[in-house]
């Protein structure tokens, strides 16, 4: 039983795969304290409780008791599909569908390779289990339930001693009566063992679909309830007794309990901590449209934020290879769900990313990653492919006796030399050459991410900032956003650590469906009423669990539409309107129509449209942390020059004359003071990153010493 | 110009840049389309092509289309004259006796204009799910192409950015399901003006000299690449014949001949020796025999490698005129995806002895058609539904064939069950694996698949697909994969009374009638009783292999009682194979 918590911190803890990250923050002062330890990925779960503890023992007047709530971000769901370390899962279906997760969407996930595998099915075949029973696409019964057939799969069920049983009977979108008497057979015959409906999960039509993310949902739960139950316990142990809440794919958190029970809602719940922190960041500021740019080791995340949200959506699959983020082309090699997920696009460019040239002899960057070990050329140990990390040394971009604050020296000749054998002589170029051609092609990639979640949901890059952070981003931010056309850049405070710090900016959601599919034309307004009440009511229950939301609970309401006849939806924001009547109606259409044109470029007046879902979410208040102002002010920075080196910069020579190596000043972060300003080219310089200001650009330290960065 | 001259960061840059304005216009094209064919399945591709109608830049969805593609965008745009196109005009044509394939797939072909001038063309083809002609879906079995739909030479549809609406209404008026295809041509024109704008700020940023200079570049590179992937290939003669069951008329079996010459010169593909062409549905226009050599030989290449024109000028083929892999006018074509698909198999049989470890056993090797349509007594529309079903995969040297999935060119998705019931008067009342149907091996082919088509209401329905009469062919000692069954299914009150029917052939259902469609299973590749036993247990478990059959095919002992291979009893069987 957690308790709210009577004190003033927060704690968020996001765990990669190299570092754990804790954020502890004092909602009095806005006082924000980082830890970083090492990952432990056979036990997540200790180097959890070591970040806590050293964010403890940092603050020496903290008690445990003083602590509000602990905010975790966690992959251990998405590892364990990954790896193929899921629960012993059973699975019950329509009788005649048994191989709905073995045939999938019957295509292959490369298209010229004659060796290619099909994902295997999360619940082998043996597991996959059929009842006699048949609904229409109206919901209507055709073949009624055969209590005995459930009674004979249950017993089966039950010899085969799994942990967990899905359920996903045709059409029980539209009528989960079948699956629910199905679901109370199971509860009596195996207490114990998790049960999932597909009803309860995701009551959205396409089978294959919701079976996909029912199965999920039920073979993670009993690992996600270790996992969740060990922390818990290690908390106690220390003495917190604070809530502990989960982040979800969303953004949103909710808590441990409801995680247990819903836990494919949170997936992919340690990438969307980044993209919170970058709307939190940018409506804070003042810049509620923000692209989210998130660089670390091994991959690039970008997403967008519109109104200080991120943008959400439900076409995802997890663990798909070569994943293009969420586009309608994600291909067959993944597991789909259909739950909230950040959209954001993931690529294979982070500091470790290989260069290399191919046998057109063209210049490429990634998808293999030199990873933390070798890692790249310069760490010295053992690396000999170069990575984008080398290339940035070579261009003087990063400081050898400064990476890691200094810890960890960087062999500069040994980088240069991996350069020129493996990309500079095969292409004729120079050292720094192909340094920076190494670079340029990796923002490229990026730039095309930036692209995806832009340009392609009909947003022009140019109306956003960018907010760049991770180990990485604040070396690429800047030439990203004069590629892409962003006129602003926003560094923050600790970008190293700055995705930690998301977990502590967001709300409690809840999320609660319905599925209508009807049109516009011919839906009985009364009916979309009940359902928003009856959504809502579950909405106010679920909310009773979250202690540390304030106050009553605000809903969000938003229709899922298309033409009738398409197979995709928009989601458009429900009317602000007190009744549901013709005139809410009417705005809709209206706002669905504006949304189409947005994202496809055409309308279609006049022509039906169809209401496929309602959702609703219940977000439960929290109150953000006050952020702290830098102690000095001034408009002078060059009391933060820590020296001068040679830099090369060689991508605007028309605009600023600076070609190939320039002397460029370093500043040392800590010490810039508030309102300070000055011009690029700059280096700035902290122990987790370092910044890259470009020619041209313009450096503005805010009053909490954000960078701002302008053209 | 000299590779040094140019830039190899710009050129990754806008070689990334024309890839992603193509994945862009099949984005918009699927998520505004209307048929379950386009927006589910994924039935389209979307390409761009530079001022001298050379394919740059491909989307990665239906690759038989694209092998097409290549030659009918060229053609058209030829046959309507590039010089009557202004900006904002899009022409469309489906005609296969203009380098198109059959009249189902659509291509809308629009110029790019920069600053007034032409700079390129964006296209996509979309399977559009009805063109009219002789039955619900356009597929069937008829004598003459003007049976099979509409023929649509390159015309101009859209004028300056608005469509022409006398011709768009006689257009539709061929066609059964109105508001669908209306809707699918409003995803291609969305998809094509995406494309534009994309190509268009390419140049904005990069000047148009230098975007002219790197497309060269580009598609050089992919020669070099090309070029250098042939040169690996094993040189000699390498010949297979096969052939495509019946063609819907006849029950006689329709030969196809290949020959494939790889010397210094690169890679010959030759399909003389093939039968004459038929009055039947079975007739594969060049195109479609063009698009099998060019995925087949793509399928041998480095995965990585880019498709444009660098690489389809290594794709030779010799395809005599009149014969089922050429037809001539008025040949009807709508099955010939069928003959394209089995020319696929055909080339990777022959290079099997020379590229043990490259290719695979037979595969499902058809298109497999269902089709059908009629009326929707809830709405009064006429509707009609198109899909493909998959089958087993052929096994390869080191691992199984994958249970029913599609083949070689083709990719598309199947239906949802519950979609597809929600919008027509179908029911589905089976989908799943068939045990038993895979093709012996020491690696064993893909199982087909069954899905049951159950009728409330009246319909006419068309197969057209094929393999009912020998499996899917094995390699190195593997056995071939199951036949497939088309079968019709009635309820005679005194119970089920089932009927075979040709893999070619239009049905008028009545109500309660089922379809039930039964796809063969893959070959097998070596041995079967070189499979370790362990493999054979592990099927049986999971019930895609029957105790009998392991038995018989593999021998393999399984006891049942002890989930375990029976080791002597196994032995014993084994013994003096």
């Amino acid at each position: 039983m957690t308790i709210p918590g009577t004190g003033r911190y927060r704690i968020g803890v996001d765990i990669g795969g190299t570092f754990t990250d804790g954020t502890l923050v004092d909602s009095a002062t806005g006082q924000v304290t980082t830890s970083k330890v090492l990952s432990t990925p056979a036990d997540p779960a200790t180097g959890f409780i070591a970040a806590v503890k050293k964010l403890l023992q940092s603050e020496s007047s903290i008690a445990p008791g003083d602590l509000e709530h602990v905010v975790h971000a966690t992959t251990v769901a998405t590892n364990s599909i990954i790896e193929g370390k899921l629960a012993k899962t059973a699975f019950i279906t329509t009788e005649g569908f048994r191989d709905m997760l073995e045939i999938a969407r019957q295509i292959r996930p490369s298209l010229y390779d004659l060796q290619f595998v099909k994902p295997p099915p999360l619940v082998p075949r043996q597991l996959c289990f059929e009842v006699s029973e048949r609904l229409d696409a109206k919901g209507q019964v055709v073949t009624p339930l055969d209590e005995q057939s459930v009674a004979q799969v249950v017993e089966r069920i039950a010899e085969s001693k799994v942990e967990a049983v899905a359920v996903c009977l045709l059409h029980s979108y539209r009528n989960p009566d079948h699956e629910r008497r199905v679901g109370e057979a199971l509860r009596a015959r195996l207490p114990g063992v998790i049960i999932s409906l597909s009803s309860d999960v995701v009551p959205e039509f396409r089978e294959y679909l919701r079976a996909s993310t029912t199965v999920i949902n039920a073979a993670v739960s009993p690992i996600v309830s270790r996992y969740l139950k060990s922390i818990s316990e290690k908390l106690e142990d220390a003495g917190v007794t604070a809530e502990l809440l989960v982040m979800q794919s969303s953004g949103g958190v909710y808590p441990a309990e409801a995680a247990v029970r819903s836990p494919v809602f949170m997936v992919e719940s340690g990438p969307a901590a980044g993209a919170v922190a970058a709307a939190a960041l940018g409506s804070s500021l003042g810049y509620p449209n923000v692209l989210s740019f998130d660089m670390g080791g091994t991959t690039a995340k970008v997403s967008l934020i519109r109104n200080g949200q991120p943008n959400v959506t439900k076409d995802y699959s997890v663990g798909g290879a070569a994943q293009r983020g969420t586009g309608a082309f994600g291909g067959a090699s993944g597991y789909p769900i259909r739950t909230p997920v950040v959209d954001l696009v993931e690529i294979g460019a982070g500091g470790g990313s290989i260069a290399w040239v191919d046998s057109g002899g063209a210049l490429r960057v990634g998808p293999h990653s030199a990873g933390a070990d070798p890692g790249p050329v310069c760490y010295g140990l053992g690396g000999t492919e170069p990575t984008i990390t080398d290339a940035n040394l070579v261009l003087g971009r990063l400081d050898p006796d400064y990476f890691a604050g200094g810890e960890m020296p960087l062999d500069v000749e040994a980088a240069q030399a991996a350069i020129r054998v493996r990309c500079a002589d095969p292409l004729g170029l120079s050292v720094e050459k192909a340094a920076y051609g190494i670079v340029e092609i990796a923002n490229t990639a990026m730039v095309n991410a930036l692209r995806l979640v832009s340009v392609q949901r009909g947003h022009d890059p140019r109306d956003f900032m960018l907010v760049g952070f991770g180990g990485a981003g604040p070396a690429h931010a800047v030439r990203l956003a004069e590629q892409a056309g962003i006129p602003r850049v926003l560094i923050p405070v600790g970008p190293g650590t700055a995705s930690a710090l998301g977990l502590l900016v967001t709300d409690v959601r809840m999320e609660g469906s319905a599925t209508l599919i009807v049109r516009s034309d011919e839906v009985e307004l009364s009916r979309i009423a009940a359902e928003f009440k009856r959504l809502e009511t579950a909405g106010r229950e679920s909310h009773k669990i979250a202690a540390s939301a304030s106050g009553d609970p605000v809903f969000e309401r938003s229709v899922e539409m298309r033409y009738w006849g398409q197979s995709f939806e928009l989601s458009v924001p429900a009317p602000d309107l007190p009744d549901i009547d013709a005139r809410w109606m009417s705005e809709l259409v209206e706002a669905f129509n504006d949304a189409h044109e947005t994202a496809y470029g055409f309308r279609a007046n006049g022509e039906p449209v169809e209401l496929v879902n309602l959702r609703l979410t219940t977000v439960g208040k929290i109150a953000r942390p006050q952020m702290k102002k830098l102690e000095t002010t001034g408009t002078d920075a060059s009391v933060a020059v820590k020296g001068q080196r040679d830099v090369y910069f060689a991508e605007d020579v028309e605009n600023s004359g600076h070609e190939g190596m320039v002397q460029t000043s370093v500043y040392d972060r800590a010490r810039l003071p508030a309102g300070a300003v000055f011009r690029g080219p700059a280096i700035i310089e902290e122990p987790d990153s370092t910044t890259v200001i470009h020619p041209s650009w313009t450096v503005k330290v805010d009053d909490y010493g954000n960078l701002v960065l302008q053209r | 110009m000299t590779t040094a001259a140019i830039d190899p960061i710009k050129f990754e840059v806008i070689r990334n840049a024309l890839t992603q304005a193509a994945e862009e216009m099949a984005i918009a094209l699927r998520r505004s389309a209307y048929s379950t064919n386009v927006k589910t399945r994924q039935d389209f591709s979307c390409a761009f092509f530079d001022k001298d109608l050379r394919s740059v830049s491909q989307a990665f969805t239906q690759p038989v289309h694209l092998g097409s593609f290549v030659r009918h965008v060229p053609i058209a745009v030829e046959r309507y004259g590039p010089e009557n196109l202004d900006p904002g005009d899009m022409i469309l044509s489906n005609d296969p006796y203009g380098g198109g394939v059959h009249l189902n797939d659509i291509s809308l072909i629009a110029p790019v204009h920069w600053q007034g001038e032409l700079v390129g063309y964006t296209a996509c083809l979309a399977h559009h799910v009805d063109v009219g002609g002789g039955a619900p879906a356009s597929v069937g079995a008829f004598r003459e192409v003007f049976q099979e739909g509409i023929i649509i030479p390159p015309i101009k549809l859209v004028a300056r950015g608005k469509i022409d609406d006398d011709l768009f209404r006689l257009v539709l008026a061929q066609i059964r399901s109105k508001r669908e295809t209306t809707g699918d041509f409003r995803a291609q024109i969305a998809s094509n003006r995406t494309g534009a704008l994309r190509i268009v700020e390419i140049i904005d940023r990069y000047g148009i000299d230098e975007f002219y200079r790197y497309i060269d570049q580009i598609i050089e590179y992919t020669d070099r690449r090309t070029r250098a992937e042939v040169a690996k290939l094993p040189k000699g003669v390498f010949e297979a014949k096969g052939f495509v069951d019946n063609d819907g008329f006849t029950d006689g079996v329709v030969t196809l001949a290949v020959k494939i010459t790889i010397d210094d010169d690169g890679v010959r593909f030759d399909t003389t020796g093939s039968d004459p062409q038929r009055r039947a549905p079975v007739n594969s226009t060049y195109a479609q025999t063009f698009s099998a050599c060019a995925y087949a030989l793509r399928a041998l290449m480095d995965r990585d490698l880019p498709v444009n024109d660098g690489f389809y000028r290594y794709v030779h083929v010799n395809a005599p005129e009149g014969t089922v892999t050429n037809c001539v006018h008025p040949a009807p074509v709508v099955g010939g995806w069928e003959t394209h698909v089995r020319l696929n198999d055909l080339i990777f049989e022959a290079l099997a002895p020379a590229l043990p470890d490259a290719v695979c056993a037979g595969t499902k090797a058809m298109q497999c058609h269902a089709g059908f349509g009629g009326e929707n007594p809830e709405t009064g529309e006429y509707y009609c539904f198109l899909e493909t079903l998959a089958g087993g995969y052929g096994a390869r040297s080191t691992s199984d064939g994958p249970d029913a999935v599609q083949c070689h060119g083709q990719n598309t998705e199947n239906a949802p069950v519950e979609e597809t019931e929600r919008n027509y008067p179908v029911r589905i009342a089976r989908y799943e694996l068939i045990p038993d149907s895979e093709g012996p091996g020491e690696f064993r082919g893909g199982l087909g698949l069954r899905r049951d088509y159950m009728f409330p209401e009246e319909a006419t329905f068309t197969v057209l697909a094929d393999r009912d009469k020998a499996g899917p062919h094995g390699l190195f000692g593997g056995e071939p994969g199951s036949t497939s069954v088309y079968a019709l299914i009635k309820n005679q009150g005194d119970g089920k009374h089932e009927e075979r029917l040709s893999s070619k052939t239009t049905v008028q259902m009545q109500p309660g009638d089922v379809i039930s469609y039964r796809t063969s299973g893959g070959g097998g590749y070596g041995s079967a009783f070189a499979r370790d036993p362990q493999h054979v247990l592990a099927d049986v478990l999971q019930g895609k292999l029957s105790v009998e059959r392991a038995r018989s095919r593999y021998g393999v002992e399984i006891d049942m009682a002890a989930y375990a291979v029976d080791r002597s009893a196994t032995l014993e069987l084994r013994r003096g194979k």
